[in-house]
């Protein structure tokens, strides 16, 4: 089995003034291919935190002391571990400072590209003085920008018999890969997207896409334009000449037009109305189901393995928030990008995920399926969380009694024995190790220490 | 009654445009009826900017109504009476209960006697209590406040409280930001009902809490309604936890009451167009087979759909709810310059006029047939369609005829009250 993201026994520590919070405490996730993990637990739990550690956005006082992130093997927070096992006694905020830069340079073409992240609030998560279209644009610019070079000189490299001839191929319902195989024999790469794209836009009519795709073939590129563009295309990305101040300038500028043209691409495939409209606005003249969209846009832009999403819905009205939910459910469809969708709300994570992770205190204490989850959970605070949730159907709710544990003294074996109806002697003294009990239902509890079942 | 709210309506002005320009108006309250007896719950359910919370303010006079009453403790049959007066528009009698009854005619003394009956919880603990007093001030204050009782004793109604709301009386001496959000809650609870009220709102009591919290929150609300018997009107935006507190359930959209009814029939059968989508849009495990996603948002109330305000995103939306000539024209040409782009010739236009009219303009001779046939094959999607009453031709260009519009009011139906045109029967004018 391939995994997109194997998270190992990461354990991590806020430094502060009134102690040490020990935020994770031996994390373990597997995450598969084109998979909706969801995260759920109260707050306080580091979910949040869990979900930043993995992008690798962290304050300064906080140390990584153990454990390994690996996103297709390559593990992401080696600088984190040696610099946790230098400094974990006496923590020295400029050195940490320093290490995040380092971390933050090593990252660059990772955040973004290969793992990008939702936050919560939609209203501040975009920039109010720049334009929507730039916002996309740019992401794009950062890290495809050859991407970005190819699909403009098709279009000036394209001509009318050649859109013709494509059009009547997708006519004839051609797939992904002929359109692809297509391009290539007439020396058009780039142009593949933007015809399938724009066929597959499900708010315009058959006549105006034909128009579209025939008015695909653009006027001719000036030389400057074209000098930067085949440059990108031939170096790979934004380099030599291009650095100089004012014409670095005017090269991304063609490159952010392009990115625009781009954006509503993306943004009708996550049936936004109006793209074309949309990119020009500005994020206060959109409601917030709509802002949340554009980041959800701008976190798919570049194909990302990994989407990680932090309450995503949360600031949503349900009406809104199922909108978002649909949509996400035909992007895991769509794209093949695996998610963590980190929530409060089970029921949200119900909806969408196939997996769901269970997490208390800083550790997963339960990790199943959703049907598992809901029909068959195993720990005790799975089942406390769940019955604590009122439902439409009605039917009696359960509080949980007593508080989350203060993580700068958290409570010696399994951390949840303090509030657990079962607990044992055994409790108080071990923490319980996660268990592979049977059809990946993975539970951390000795409850379930005498079936069978391996030590995970 | 412990409360009954007639023709509430709620105005806030908004600064104009220009300097010179009109306020504008919004109404975030329009037209609601509401009642809550003695110990019943009464749950209201909407998206934000629905108005639930101005409503819920201006059923405790927090704010002046711009129209309408709020009467705190009416008999049911002064109550009937005035209803009776207000259907046959006989003002003098209204406003002769209203005098004796209306908390907003109510001055000095006997206000302070009303405001000590009803009393309000907030949403957000952390921000509701003040971090300079410790709890001990914060639940007395209302009892010194209102003159209920001598400061002597309210130290021992606060230690009363305290242990109905599940604390512990050491509690009394500790500050707000020792305590953790349930446990402020409750603090806010308690001082909600230091001073016995007959009343209490509740403004989304446990969105700022954890799941495992607010199921601590809501039986403890169940168990001091049973034990007290305390009015509550319930605002929030969870259909579970009105479903599983509330006897009585409205649902607000766009400042006004759509479905008003008991529980059981709101919740589980819900008959208006916005009430099945906001309870097929609850996310879960349940299958919903005939799921409802709601395209759009909320309108904006400065300038409200006519008609009925739901009617740009009803699923169920029909010919007289209020479609006017720009709406229709938007899905006119989609179909008539885009879907249907091939039929028509390309000089084809869909124009509004001044006068509320829709025209197609430059169109040649024929498009009336193939546009009806259009209309008509596409009206099950585009509901804007069932407005277009008949098409006309005046030389080049098709005039198309928009139906009249009628205003949803609340119907009987089931069992409730629902303000759809569905529901309407005879109501509807020919």
């Amino acid at each position: 089995m391939e995994y997109t993201l194997n998270v190992s026994n990461l354990k991590e520590q806020f430094y502060t003034r009134r102690g040490i919070y020990k935020a994770l405490n031996g994390v373990d996730i597997l995450l598969r291919k084109g998979e909706i993990l969801g995260i759920a637990g109260e707050s306080g739990c580091g979910k949040t935190t869990l979900g930043l550690t993995i992008i690798g956005l962290l304050p300064r006082n906080a140390v990584v002391t153990d454990g390994e992130i690996l996103l297709d093997g390559k593990d992401l927070i080696a600088t984190l571990r040696e610099f946790a096992s230098k400094e974990a006694n006496n923590l020295n905020l400029r050195h940490s400072e320093n290490m995040m830069k380092k971390l933050n340079k090593q990252l660059i073409n990772v955040r973004g590209s290969r793992i990008s992240m939702v936050f919560q609030d939609p209203m501040t998560s975009l920039n109010p003085v720049l334009r929507i279209g730039y916002q996309i644009a740019e992401t794009l610019m950062v890290h495809q920008p050859e991407v970005l070079a190819k699909r403009r000189l098709a279009r000036s490299k394209v001509n009318d018999s050649d859109l013709r001839e494509a059009l009547k191929l997708l006519e004839n319902g051609a797939d992904e890969q002929s359109i692809k195989a297509f391009a290539e024999t007439r020396q058009l790469e780039g142009i593949e997207e933007q015809l399938l794209n724009i066929w597959r836009r499900n708010d315009l009519g058959i006549a105006r896409k034909e128009k579209m795709i025939l008015s695909l073939r653009s006027e001719r590129l000036g030389g400057f334009d074209m000098a930067v563009l085949e440059r990108v295309v031939n170096q790979g990305g934004i380099g030599g000449w291009m650095r100089i101040p004012g014409l670095n300038r005017m090269s991304k500028a063609v490159l952010i037009k392009e990115g625009n043209a781009k954006a509503v691409e993306l943004l009708s495939s996550l049936e936004i109305p109006n793209p074309e409209e949309v990119v020009k606005m500005y994020p206060h003249e959109l409601s917030g189901g709509m802002r949340q969209r554009i980041i959800i846009a701008i976190a798919l832009a570049n194909n990302p393995e990994l989407v990680i999403m932090d309450e995503p819905t949360s600031a949503l009205d349900v009406t809104v928030q199922a909108q978002i939910l649909d949509l996400l459910k035909h992007l895991k469809q769509r794209f093949n990008t695996s998610f963590i969708l980190i929530s409060h709300d089970l029921s949200v994570l119900a909806e969408v995920c196939d997996r769901i992770g269970i997490m208390y205190a800083g550790r997963i204490v339960e990790v199943a399926t959703v049907d598992a989850i809901f029909n068959k959970p195993l720990h005790p605070y799975t089942t406390m969380l769940i019955s604590a949730v009122p439902t439409i159907k009605g039917g009696e709710i359960q509080g949980i009694g007593g508080a989350v544990p203060d993580m700068r003294f958290p409570p010696s074996g399994c951390m949840f024995h303090p509030r657990c109806p079962y607990v044992m002697d055994k409790c108080r003294e071990n923490n319980p190790q996660m268990k592979d009990l049977e059809d990946e239902h993975l539970v951390a509890c000795y409850l379930y220490e005498g079936q069978k079942g391996e030590q995970n | 009654m412990i409360i009954a709210a007639r023709r509430l309506t709620k105005e806030f002005e908004i600064k104009a445009n220009s300097a010179f320009g009109k306020p504008l108006r919004l109404r975030a309250v329009d037209s609601v009826d509401i009642q809550v007896e003695e110990g019943q719950i009464v749950g209201v359910v909407g998206e934000s900017g629905s108005g639930k919370s101005t409503l819920g303010r201006t059923l405790l006079g927090l704010l002046n109504p711009s129209a309408g009453t709020v009467f705190f403790d009416i008999p049911d049959d002064v109550l009937k009476e005035y209803d009776g007066f207000l259907r046959d528009g006989d003002a003098k009698g209204a406003a002769s209960i209203e005098m004796e009854y209306s908390i907003f005619k109510k001055k000095g003394e006997k206000l302070k006697k009303i405001r000590s009956g009803m009393n309000m919880v907030f949403q957000d603990p952390y921000s509701s209590l003040d971090p300079r007093m410790n709890v001990l001030s914060i639940i007395t204050e209302p009892l010194l406040a209102m003159n209920y009782m001598k400061p002597d004793k309210a130290f021992d109604r606060c230690m009363e409280l305290l242990e109905e709301v599940g604390l512990p009386s050491d509690f009394a001496y500790r500050y707000p930001h020792e305590l953790s959000g349930g446990q402020k809650q409750r603090v806010a609870l308690a001082r909600g009902m230091a001073t016995l009220p007959k009343f209490l709102v509740l403004d989304e009591p446990t969105s700022a809490l954890d799941v495992s919290v607010q199921a601590q929150i809501l039986s403890l609300l169940r168990k001091i309604r049973e034990k007290y018997h305390i009015g509550m009107v319930i605002i929030t935006h969870n259909i579970a936890v009105i479903s599983y507190m509330a006897d009585q359930v409205n649902v607000m959209y766009a400042g006004k009451i759509v479905e008003s009814g008991p529980k059981e029939d709101v919740i589980l059968n819900p008959v208006h167009p916005y009430t099945i989508a906001l309870i097929s849009a609850v996310p879960g495990k349940m299958v919903k087979p005939n799921r409802i996603i709601l395209k759009g948002d909320t309108p904006n109330l400065i300038n409200p759909p006519q008609g009925c305000v739901f009617h740009p995103r009803c699923p169920m939306a029909f010919g007289i709810c209020g479609w006017t000539a720009d709406e229709i024209a938007t899905d006119l040409k989609y179909l008539v310059n885009d879907k249907f782009a091939g039929s028509f010739n390309d000089k084809v236009v869909v124009s509004t006029g001044t006068g509320g009219n829709l025209v197609i303009n430059n169109t040649s001779a024929g498009d009336e047939m193939t546009l009806e046939r259009i209309i008509n094959d596409e009206k099950g999607n585009m509901k804007s369609l069932t407005a277009i009453e008949g098409l006309e031709r005046h030389g080049t260009n098709i005039e198309l005829k928009i139906k009249g519009y009628q205003v949803p009011k609340m119907y009987n139906h089931d069992g409730r009250k629902v303000s759809c045109l569905l529901y309407a029967g005879d109501d509807i004018k020919a």
